[in-house]
């Protein structure tokens, strides 16, 4: 972990940390910390909702405007062509224009319709690819990294620079998601918890088939795929709980196995990461250290055998 | 056909093989399947689907030759049949690109993680691999020699010399079932099995689709040296001939990739057998 | 067309009485060696497709019609599975799959390639038949094999339960370790059939463009619908071998040891989808350019006028058919491809857009100035242009790897290859079905309701696909079965359209029985002076065998700008 020793991870109270690291008060710590209640419209779609949803992240800032450019090269391009059938339709109909002329060349416009296409792509292309480009930028050297690796059907996430632990995370039912106050098909027992405002290195894996980790309101998209471990910087604005669901076809429950992000303030983050039994830079340098042996406390809720939208846990914890 | 046709393309009758053909290729997948699940007359099935291939070729091979020697085969026909072949061969070729890409995915991007495989080409799990230049090599002299006497055999065809035809013929069908024969001694032989790592799928695969051009295409070079010695083809008129002489070209071509491709490159730095 | 647009004499007596000799029910229909009969064969078993094909989506919109799970139990015990979650849910992949597959294999390319394409190549280019009139059967009756092979994996065991779950592009490693029981082999010796199929019918097209043009007509003078058909010829011949290939190792990965796309043998899945995309972006365009060309014929016949820039668009059909063969890896911006890979592909994407759009403004410009008549092969083809014009945009969105990463295995994506797929290729097909159908049976079909169909199916379609943006946008993803609340609204409304497009259908069907039993006999050249290709100069249904003496086509200067009329002998 001393690698990962960041500013940020300094900014903890070295004195608060090592107050919930201490193992009779991780127990304890452990329902101090509660699942964020949602909020309405944010992270998450909205009934009749017709756009992207609202983002809240650098890159997918960046995104949504190129989104609004191509949404308005599509409109105009779609009706310039509607508009041209219809004047010809109209225009040139047999009762109005009983006798067809015979031009079936003019070079100029020939050009023009070659050539002016070619410029709107070169106008899309630019900022297109400087979006891949950020989208591609290194996370620093210190960035805390994440995993999260996909399984049929539900995800884990693995914390190797804060002790290596793993939680799962299951959807849940209608009646627990009602109960917790989450929409269907996308609550979950136990949310993928990240610090917000900083960036992440986030690893995507997978266990079996092929699948996906998508959150629509942080413009993320990243395939799980077995044997791979594939690496993108991850950044959320703003602390909030972002939805996401699993993005490729991984068999009879691919709709069943959603994502949930919650993102907190740094030093949130690292109270819920001792709680979990896992370790902060900082509490380990002051020589406090959360007691390994110690079960993640939160156990998949709904990952009995059977129970609509469960997983089983996973094997293992892939170790590093 | 009407009273005046001032065309010399080749209107055929209708013919029950295309039909016949297609219940045995849907046969012979479908026995594949059960044979693969270990289910209920697998065996029975796959063998009435592949007797069912084979006697559709024969018929309908044989029929070529029958219009070929009734005269069906126009000039016209004949170009047909030159683009066709020129066009399947380009299928073919295709075909192979996708077991090379495979092959050079294999050994330019090593998985990292897998342990057989070790981040190394050839795999960890790959002791040995088979000296190119040893039987690989006499392989590739064997195949380049067909080539040599496939030509031979063209040339003789072409000057009337029926005699240096068959022996062309024979020799080349000779040289391709020692090729055969070696590398199934080779399978055999080979320092490592078939399957569980990339190096082992790739080779196999890549090979053995390849072996089996091979027997198609000495297959069909003695159904030329049958022709011939019935005194089929002219020195004017022999495309069942040529089309059989490009295969081998092609099916020699494609052995000149896997020997540089597979074995020399692909097993470079690693131990041999 | 301008290509035709030529005197030729087609001095045939193709209407003596033996030419016109058939031979028997059996040997006719299960024996052929006739490029015509086997077109018939190929739409007849279109139309069985699409409707099977649209069947299955009617189930898919039925159960996404509202949130939570309604059918999927009662087809997965109808299927013969044991109906508990896990089955029920993957009936749903099951039909997704079949829906793609049926869709794509076994009606849009049989309807375009083998059967306009069989029908009409050979009368535009004044051929008497295909250059390998036994090996068209063969494709054919293989085409059949490969669905007779899909419709059997229904039936057996999948994953978890019966029926290939895989999605049309049968990715691993959920296709092969995914996915034990025989279904999925079935599944891939279906395309393994039909592929052979293709290939075979892709070496007898280009060998009869190349060879069989009756004297005088050039390569530059012929129908731009030739052309298409030419081009996708190459692209099947081409791109489906290695599809062959790659499918060929998702067999050997399941049965034999071998491990292609297995991680734990050092195997990639990602290279299954390199080599699938390889084949499938090429696909797409095999499924749309026969379409664009059937819709040149008719805007030009419509219009009174020779297609504008003929050239142009012929060329632009080679250009998208030799740019579609380096885009493929657009469709895997997300598997974690390096930043390089993913700027180029970017790139060489939306480059299609422009020889796309010279094909959009060359319609336009062919009806300009036209003395336009609203047939119905012209309402359907306008419609082609406008729908696929905005599939197309779409699609240039897509293409765009980092914003595609927002929209991938969404709605978004679903509604993009609608737009091409069930608007561009559907209509073209429409357009093409109404535009020959009186020449191919001699009967007229009714304007009246032809032009029903039209404007209800046009209705109905967008209806179901416009939404699917909104949703996809929403962040609604693909092959999900079940979705949250605030998805109900937008699909809702498109469940709701997929029932005007099905009663679109019931007015396609009565249709084609009103034309078969009350419709009026058609004349040679129906259309009048506008349609000017070889198949216009021959009866409606042309004999038999036709051209015996073959047609020539008269050289003319200016052949681009001169309107001929068809001068049947
Ligand atoms: C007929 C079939 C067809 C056709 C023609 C197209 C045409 C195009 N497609 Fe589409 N596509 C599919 C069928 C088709 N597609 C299918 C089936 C899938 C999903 C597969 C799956 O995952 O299951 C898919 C998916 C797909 C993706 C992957 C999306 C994803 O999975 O995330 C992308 C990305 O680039 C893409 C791009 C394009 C582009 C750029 C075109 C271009 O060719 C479009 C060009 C046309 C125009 C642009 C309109 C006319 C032009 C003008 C009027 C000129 C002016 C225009 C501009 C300057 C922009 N398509
Ligand atoms: C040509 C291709 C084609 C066509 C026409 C259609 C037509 C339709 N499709 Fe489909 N679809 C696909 C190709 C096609 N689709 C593919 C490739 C997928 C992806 C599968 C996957 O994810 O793996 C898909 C997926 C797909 C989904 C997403 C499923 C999911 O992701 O979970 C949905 C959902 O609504 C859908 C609905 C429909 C509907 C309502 C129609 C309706 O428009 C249907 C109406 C019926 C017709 C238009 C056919 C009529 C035609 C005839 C009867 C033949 C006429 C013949 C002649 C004139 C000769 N389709
Ligand atoms: Cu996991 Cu889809
Ligand atoms: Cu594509």
């Amino acid at each position: 972990q001393d690698a990962t020793a960041t500013e940020q991870l300094e900014s903890v109270d070295p004195a608060e940390a090592a107050d919930v690291a201490d193992p009779e008060a991780v127990s304890a710590g452990s329902d101090a910390y509660t699942p964020m209640a949602p909020t309405e419209g944010k992270g998450m779609p909205v009934a009749g909702g017709i756009d992207i949803q609202p983002q809240y992240s650098e890159t997918g800032e960046y995104a949504y405007g190129l989104h609004i450019w191509l949404f308005w090269v599509m409109v105009v391009i779609s009706l310039f062509v509607l508009a041209l059938l219809l004047y010809v339709v109209f225009r040139f109909r047999k009762s109005a224009n009983p006798v067809p002329s015979k031009t079936s060349h003019n070079t100029t416009i020939e050009i023009i319709w070659t050539v002016v296409p070619a410029l709107i792509l070169l106008a899309i292309a630019v900022p297109s690819i400087t979006l891949i480009s950020k989208q591609y930028k290194t996370p620093p050297a210190d960035a805390i990294t994440i995993k999260a690796i996909g399984y049929q059907w539900y995800w884990g996430y693995a914390y190797p620079d804060n002790g290596d632990f793993e939680i799962v995370s299951n959807m849940l039912t209608e009646e627990e998601a009602d109960a917790r106050g989450e929409p269907h098909q996308l609550a979950v027992d136990n949310r993928m918890v990240v610090p917000a405002g900083v960036p992440i290195r986030l690893q995507v894996t997978a266990a079996d088939v092929i699948h996906s980790f998508a959150v629509p309101s942080l413009w993320f998209k990243m395939d799980a795929v077995p044997g791979r471990l594939n690496e993108r910087i991850f950044q959320v604005d703003e602390p909030g709980v972002y939805y996401g669901q699993c993005s490729e076809l991984c068999g009879a429950r691919h709709g069943y196995m959603p994502i949930a992000v919650e993102a907190l303030p740094m030093d949130q983050y690292n109270a819920w990461v001792l709680a979990q039994g896992g370790t902060v830079a900082g509490a380990d340098e002051a020589g406090v250290e959360a007691d390994p042996s110690l079960p993640p406390l939160q156990g998949p809720e709904s990952s009995a055998p059977g129970a609509p939208g469960a997983g089983a846990p996973p094997v293992e914890t892939p170790a590093a | 056909m009407a009273g005046n046709v001032n065309h010399e393309y080749h209107i055929l009758e209708p013919d029950i093989w295309p039909l016949i053909g297609s219940i045995s290729a849907l046969t012979f997948t479908s026995g594949m399947v059960l044979f693969m699940h270990e289910m209920a007359s697998a065996h029975l099935v796959l063998g009435l689907g592949i007797a069912g291939l084979i006697a559709t070729f024969f018929a309908w091979f044989s029929n070529i030759v029958k219009e070929a020697e009734r005269g069906d085969h126009t000039p016209i026909v004949q170009l047909h049949m030159r683009y066709g072949m020129i066009l399947f061969i380009a299928s073919e070729v295709m075909f192979f690109v996708g077991w090379f890409w495979s092959w050079f995915d294999f050994a330019l991007f090593p998985s990292e993680i897998s342990e057989v495989v070790g981040g190394q080409f050839p795999p960890a799990a790959i002791e040995y691999v088979i000296n190119p230049f040893s039987l690989p090599l006499l392989n590739t002299l064997i195949l380049l020699c067909s080539g040599t006497t496939v030509t031979w055999a063209h040339h003789a065809l072409i000057n009337g010399d029926r005699d240096g035809l068959k022996k062309g013929l024979w020799l080349t069908v000779i040289l391709g079932a020692v090729f055969t024969a070696i590398q199934a001694y080779e399978y055999g032989v080979a320092p490592f099995e078939f399957g569980g790592n990339t190096y082992s799928s790739a080779f196999y695969m890549a090979t053995g689709f390849h072996g089996f051009h091979v027997l198609v295409g000495t297959i069909f070079l003695i159904v030329c040296l049958v022709r011939a010695y019935k005194g089929h083809f002219t020195p004017r008129q022999h495309f069942g001939f040529e089309a059989a002489a490009w295969y081998w070209h092609f099916v020699d071509v494609v052995w000149l990739f896997l020997f540089a491709v597979v074995y020399v490159w692909g097993g470079w730095g690693a131990e041999f057998h | 067309m301008a290509t035709t647009a030529d005197n030729f004499q087609a001095h045939t007596d193709d209407h003596a009485h033996d030419a016109d000799h058939k031979p028997g029910f059996f040997a006719r229909w299960f024996m052929s060696t006739n490029h015509k009969d086997i077109g018939t064969l190929y739409l007849i078993f279109a139309i069985f497709a699409g409707i099977i094909g649209g069947a299955i989506s009617g189930i898919m919109r039925m159960e996404l019609a509202e949130p939570g799970i309604q059918y999927l139990q009662w087809w997965a015990e109808f299927m013969g599975g044991n109906a508990d979650f896990d089955t029920s849910l993957h009936m749903w992949n099951v039909f997704i799959t079949a829906h793609g597959l049926i869709m794509v294999f076994f009606m849009v390319m049989p309807a375009m390639i083998g059967g306009f394409g069989n029908w009409f190549v050979p009368l535009m280019i004044g051929a008497p038949d295909m250059a390998f009139p036994r090996m068209n059967n063969i494709s054919f009756w293989l085409t059949v094999a490969g669905f007779c092979s899909l419709l059997f994996s229904l039936f057996v065991p999948g994953g978890t339960g019966p029926g290939a779950g895989v999605g049309w592009t049968v990715y691993a490693p959920l296709s092969t370790t995914g996915s034990t029981g025989p279904a999925v082999d079935f599944a891939i010796f279906s395309l393994h059939l039909a592929g052979a199929g293709s290939i075979l019918g892709a070496t007898n097209f280009i060998t009869t463009i190349f060879n069989m043009r009756a004297p005088g007509m050039t390569l530059h003078k012929m129908p731009l619908f030739v052309w298409s058909v030419l081009v996708t010829a190459f692209l099947l011949l081409l791109a489906l071998p290695v599809l062959a290939a790659a499918i060929t190792m998702l067999l050997t990965d399941r049965n034999f040891g071998t491990t292609f796309f297995d991680p734990a043998g050092g195997g990639d899945p990602i290279l299954y989808q390199h080599l699938f995309w390889f084949f499938g972006h090429p696909e797409v365009y095999i499924m749309i350019l026969p379409g664009f060309g059937m819709i040149s014929q008719i805007v030009a016949t419509f219009s009174r006028k020779p297609v504008f820039g003929y050239l142009g668009m012929a060329y632009a059909m080679v250009a998208i058919g030799v740019v579609g063969f380096v885009v493929w890896a657009h469709h895997m911006y997300t598997v974690g491809l390096d930043v390089n890979t993913k700027m180029y592909f970017t790139a060489a994407t939306m480059v299609i857009a422009v020889p796309t759009g010279v094909k959009i403004f060359s319609w336009i410009a062919t009806m300009w100035g036209g003395s336009i008549e609203f047939k119905s092969p012209m309402v359907w083809a306008l419609g082609f242009i406008f729908l696929f014009t905005v599939g197309g945009v779409t699609g240039v969105y897509l293409a765009n790897g980092g914003v595609d990463d927002v929209v991938h295995d969404t709605y978004f994506v679903v509604a993009h290859f609608h737009y091409v797929l069930s608007m561009g290729a559907v209509f073209s097909m429409f357009a093409g079905f109404y535009y020959w159908f009186p020449k191919m049976s001699g009967r007229w079909h009714s304007e009246l309701l032809s032009h029903i169909h039209f404007w209800l199916f046009f209705i109905g379609v967008n209806v179901i696909f416009f939404p699917q943006h909104f949703l996809g946008l929403q962040g609604m993803p693909r092959r999900y079965p079940d979705y949250a609340e605030a998805y109900t609204f937008w699909n809702e409304i498109s469940s709701l359209g997929y029932h005007i497009m099905a009663l679109s259908m019931v007015f396609f069907f009565i249709n084609i029985i009103y034309a078969f039993v009350a419709g009026k006999k058609a004349e040679d050249n129906y259309w009048g002076e506008g349609a000017t290709t070889l198949e216009w100069s021959l009866s409606s249904p042309p004999p038999f065998h036709q051209f015996s003496e073959l047609p020539v086509i008269e050289e003319h200067h200016d052949h681009h700008d001169h309107i001929g009329t068809a001068k049947p002998a």
